[in-house]
């Protein structure tokens, strides 16, 4: 690359740079719908509760906070040039990996497993903060060793690395580890040149499950209540009967927003993990699927920047952030339509959330900063 | 530029745009099957979770409690009200809920909500408090106190809400405790008007008197909070606001009312444990009444009971008695206690009647003024010897007389010689006997059998109804036909209420009085009135008389049944002033308790005693000459007619009925 040419690509950079506006403005509808969403599902219960002061909107002002604070984040992220990051890969790793092992000693419990983490006032969870850290290495990572790729011997060395962090996730919060070896498998299967090695990656995830559910006590529970969720115990099935009910009595074009019967009180966490439910009954199948076509819609401008991403570093951080997305709107609506196991998994973007929204808002800007390095010619 | 030149970073290569196209189908796959899975769920299974849905959803509601009307007395003294009483609910729940305090959970609410209940209400325990919040740490419902009323809750209310200068909640982990606002019925008088009044059992459902012959307009309607569906089968939740109930304005006038009920009590005070063990009277019962409307304006009995307690037995049985006595009894001795002599009650009237039999006779034409009868002292009819008030006879009587010395023999003539069965059965029913009066109060006795039909009636039964013995008559059955006899004739429905305003205090109903029929002509009452007037001036009557004032009245000594065991039932009818009556008094002393009771001046005592004080009140003025008449009498004080004053030789004995048959 000589002097010149280098000149004349930074003029041209600056004369025609691209933004994607698309997947800005998609994740924003998707915000506003999740914000009407989560006021709908949230504001009976609240409005009714001491617990919230009688606060109809205690939820959605929370969300708005949340995500005054994310879109801070996102444009930090946006501005700051993406190729930036390359450099804190290791301490990525490395923060996360502190982070999630340290949790496991003086987290505060919620639910029953220790998630989070206290710094003064402001809480978040570390197992979140591990995802972006995950997508950061790995993209730094595989850049670097992309031509290595090609043996299992590599592919095994990038998993070994792994594993502490993914092991310190899944020590108290299995989903949240799951998502993370997704969003692994994921970036790996794009920059690796092989095939066959999946296979065996996604065996040996099968087997990595049944040990865990195993291990788990308290999950097994949750496996009857999939398997025969009409007969199994109706406490354990609860949840997951009452979000099907919810699915079911939507019907085609739904109650209306606003309608839903089953958020006065029946779905648990109707604001949270169930959120979809409240979807389908309110605006019905036609919603629903609305919902997923925009996620979808999202998902493949991920892989157009992706795709024409100046770089492997940046098309690699867009594919973690991508499945990353893409694996928790899977899992969550899998989970409603009891598809799989009950775990918890947000929603992104329409469930309620502090750290998720956070790290969301960020992941997106990381995209949109990696989009704005994109040379409008070679748009593929 | 060139200081180092960089390694190019590798790109994307052909391949693993391959492979994100691969992996962006694989995730759009999932997507898709989702899609088809939430459709499988609709198509198979929607309809019966709809049903579901619907069926789980509870419909609860939440009662809003209405305030059921005041009663008041013509002037607007409240004399019965709901006030509002308030439960300590405590909700554990929010009490327990766990927040975060630097990182850790802590129940932040639990100790300074505890602390301040104990404060405030030192009669709850803190150890039971801690064990309600550890052992039902989800319950949203503990009664903690009931009915307090609202100035016993303020501390807690003050100290929850209590702000700092800026503003600040200064106790802002005072949570979980609420109030739940109830009303209870109250009696400022506690025991006035008790048996007109009535009282109140839970649910307000009124019991007795005017709280329960107006209990639905007293009772409002709750309100309520509820959710529903509405016909698109949604969701609705709506609050109704609770109607309150109406107030009762009643003809009672409060200051009347305690003047009468203080003299019942001091007649009772002089008399108790006098000659019988018990109190001054078997009962003692007084109508006040605006002759010229029908209103009441005073009703009292005696004994009487305190409202805002009424079931309180104590007084009613000894201690002793207590232990063995059933709820049956207790109930049996309290619905005795509860009844309303006034109204409940049937009695013979005595010669209370003889100005209905001399009216009567006048209207029908069979009596003139210028008619003399002579009193031997007794009459015998069909072989039975009935004796008049003086044994040996009161001589020489016009009608007018006869009246003035309650002559039973007169009467006896008056009845059997010249009124006849047809008549006076027929008069009897003009003047209300035998009938209801319809006053609007509950438990009114039914006298139609109590009474002589011209059928069943035998010339005796006629002698003796003349005088007022050997029927059944009501207090207000008396009251209300006397004062038709005395404000020319017209005979008004007796009434209780006056009005009835909206919870708002807007009108909603007044009522008229209402003139039923015309008894007697305007020439017969006006002679009555003078006929009367006569006899509390110059005859029987004279111990009722006030002072400067021109009354008339009328006596009554009957003699109960079984006959000649020396138990009466005295009373006095009055009316005044004499021109234009503003009121008429009926007081009734049934078995004053003293050896010698055949003496209709114990009512005519209590009578006077209580006009002497409601006169000034009412406006009426002294209209006479005194005379210096029943001048140091008090409720005790003795008939100067039996005194030997002015007559000598007149009995004690006044309606006394000798040998006479029973039936």
């Amino acid at each position: 690359m000589t002097e010149k040419k280098s000149e004349v690509t930074k003029s041209k950079e600056k004369a025609i740079s691209y933004f994607d506006y698309n997947l800005l403005f998609l994740v924003i509808f998707l915000i506003c719908f999740g914000l009407v969403m989560l006021y709908s599902s949230s504001s009976y219960i609240c409005a009714n509760s001491a617990k919230y002061n009688y606060d109809a909107a205690h939820y959605l002002k929370l969300q708005l906070r949340n995500y005054i604070i994310g879109a801070f984040g996102m444009v930090f992220f946006i501005a700051v040039p993406y190729k930036t990051w390359k450099k804190f890969g290791w301490l990525a790793y490395f923060v996360s990996f502190v982070l999630c092992v340290l949790v496991i000693f003086i987290g505060s419990e919620s639910h029953g497993q220790a998630r989070w983490i206290y710094i003064g006032p402001i809480g978040f969870q570390p197992s979140e903060v591990a995802k972006v850290g995950v997508i950061l290495f790995l993209a730094m990572l595989l850049e670097r060793i992309s031509k290595k790729l090609k043996s299992i011997k590599s592919l095994a060395k990038v998993f070994a690395l792994l594993l502490p962090i993914i092991g310190a996730v899944a020590y108290n919060n299995l989903s949240t580890a799951i998502i993370i070896m997704g969003i692994a498998v994921c970036m790996l299967f794009v920059a690796s040149p092989k095939y066959s090695h999946f296979v065996v990656v996604g065996i040996i995830a099968v087997i990595f499950a049944v040990v865990f559910i195993a291990a788990a006590g308290y999950r097994v529970g949750r496996i009857e209540a999939w398997l025969h969720p009409e007969t199994a115990d109706p406490d354990a099935v609860y949840q997951t009967m009452q979000g099907l009910y919810a699915i079911g009595s939507g019907g085609l074009f739904g109650k209306g927003l606003g309608e839903s019967l089953q958020k006065l009180g029946n779905v648990p966490e109707s604001q949270n993990d169930m959120i979809f439910t409240i979807i389908c009954e309110e605006l019905g199948l036609f919603g629903a699927v609305c919902v997923i076509l925009l996620f979808m819609l999202i998902i493949w401008r991920m892989m157009v920047i992706s795709n024409n991403a100046p770089d492997l570093f940046g098309s690699l951080l867009v594919v973690g952030v991508m499945s990353h997305i893409a694996i928790q709107v899977i899992l969550n609506i899998a989970v409603v339509t009891n598809s799989i196991p009950n775990t918890g998994v947000i929603l992104p973007f329409i469930s309620y959330g502090g750290t998720s929204i956070l790290i969301l808002m960020c992941e997106i800007g990381l995209v949109l900063g990696v989009s704005r390095s994109i040379r409008l010619e070679s748009i593929r | 530029m060139a200081k180092k030149v960089k390694k190019p970073s590798p790109k994307l290569s052909r391949g693993m745009r391959k492979k994100l196209i691969v992996l962006f189908s694989l995730l759009t796959v999932c997507l898709c099957a989702l899609i088809g899975r939430l459709m499988y769920i609709n198509y198979t299974s929607g309809e019966k979770y709809e049903k579901k849905v619907l069926s789980m959803q509870s419909y609860d509601s939440v009662t809003i409690p209405y305030q059921r009307g005041d009663i008041v007395d013509r002037n607007g003294t409240v004399m019965a009200t709901s006030v509002a009483v308030y439960n300590v609910i405590m909700d554990c729940s929010v009490m327990t809920s766990e927040s975060k305090v630097d990182g850790e959970k802590v129940q932040k609410y639990l100790e300074p909500t505890i602390e301040a209940l104990v404060e405030c209400f030192p009669e709850l325990n803190k150890a039971t408090l801690y064990q309600y919040a550890t052992e039902r740490p989800d319950s949203k419902y503990i009664i903690l106190l009931k009915k307090l009323p609202y100035d016993q809750i303020q501390p807690f209310v003050q100290l929850q809400e209590a702000v700092d200068e800026k503003g600040k909640k200064i106790n802002p982990n005072i949570k979980g405790v609420w109030f739940e606002k109830e009303y209870q019925r109250k009696y400022p008088f506690n025991s006035m008007a008790c048996s007109v009044l009535g009282f109140v059992s839970s649910g307000n459902v009124g019991t007795i008197g005017l709280e329960n012959y107006y209990n639905d307009i007293l009772n409002g309607i709750n309100g309520r909070e509820y959710g529903y569906l509405n016909s698109e089968s949604d969701f609705e939740k709506t609050v109704i606001a609770p109607q309150d109930g109406s107030t009762l304005v009643t003809t009672i006038d409060a200051n009347i009312q305690s003047v009468v009920e203080k003299k019942i009590l001091e007649f009772n005070a002089a008399y108790t444990n006098n000659h019988r063990e018990g109190d001054g009277s078997i009962n003692t019962a007084v109508i006040i009444m605006n002759p010229n409307t029908g209103a009441i304006l005073a009703m009292a009995d005696y004994p009487n009971f305190d409202l805002n307690n009424p079931r309180d037995v104590s007084k009613l049985f000894t201690e002793e008695e207590l232990l063995t006595a059933t709820t049956e009894d207790k109930m049996n001795a309290l619905n005795q206690l509860w009844r309303n002599y006034c109204v409940s009650e049937t009695y013979e009237p005595g010669s209370i009647q003889k100005p209905f039999t001399v009216s009567g006779g006048l209207e029908t034409g069979a009596l003139n003024t210028d008619m003399t009868f002579v009193c031997d002292g007794h009459e015998t009819i069909s072989g039975s010897f009935i004796g008049c008030v003086a044994l040996q006879g009161h001589g020489v009587e016009t009608l007018e007389k006869s009246l003035m010395d309650s002559c039973n023999d007169a009467l006896m003539q008056m009845g059997r010689d010249y009124i006849g069965v047809k008549d006076f059965t027929r008069y009897q029913g003009i003047f209300g006997f035998g009938q209801k009066t319809g006053i609007d109060l509950p438990g009114e006795a039914y006298t139609a059998s109590l009474i002589y039909t011209e059928e069943n009636m035998t010339t005796i039964d006629l002698a003796t109804n003349a005088f007022g013995q050997n029927y059944n008559c009501t207090m207000i059955q008396m009251a209300s036909a006397f004062s038709s006899l005395i404000n020319g004739g017209y005979y008004y429905q007796p009434y209780m209420v006056n009005k009835v305003l909206g919870a708002d205090g807007g009108t909603i109903s007044v009522t008229e009085p209402t003139v039923l029929k015309q008894t007697v002509s305007k020439g017969t009452s006006d002679l009555l009135r003078s006929y009367l007037y006569n006899t509390v001036s110059h005859g029987t009557g004279s111990s009722s008389k006030v002072d400067g004032y021109s009354m008339g009245g009328k006596t009554g000594t009957a003699e109960k049944l079984p006959r000649n065991q020396g138990n009466y039932l005295v009373s006095f009818m009055g009316f005044a002033p004499y021109e234009n009556p503003e009121l008429v008094i009926y007081c009734v002393i049934d078995e004053p308790n003293t050896a010698d009771q055949p003496h209709s001046y114990y009512a005519q005592n209590l009578a006077r005693e209580i006009l002497e004080e409601i006169f000034p009140y009412m406006n009426i003025f002294p209209d006479e000459e005194t005379t210096g008449i029943n001048a140091g009498l008090d409720i005790t004080g003795t008939d100067p007619y039996f005194m030997g004053e002015r007559d000598g030789d007149y009995l004690p004995v006044a309606d006394s009925v000798g040998n006479e048959p029973q039936n």
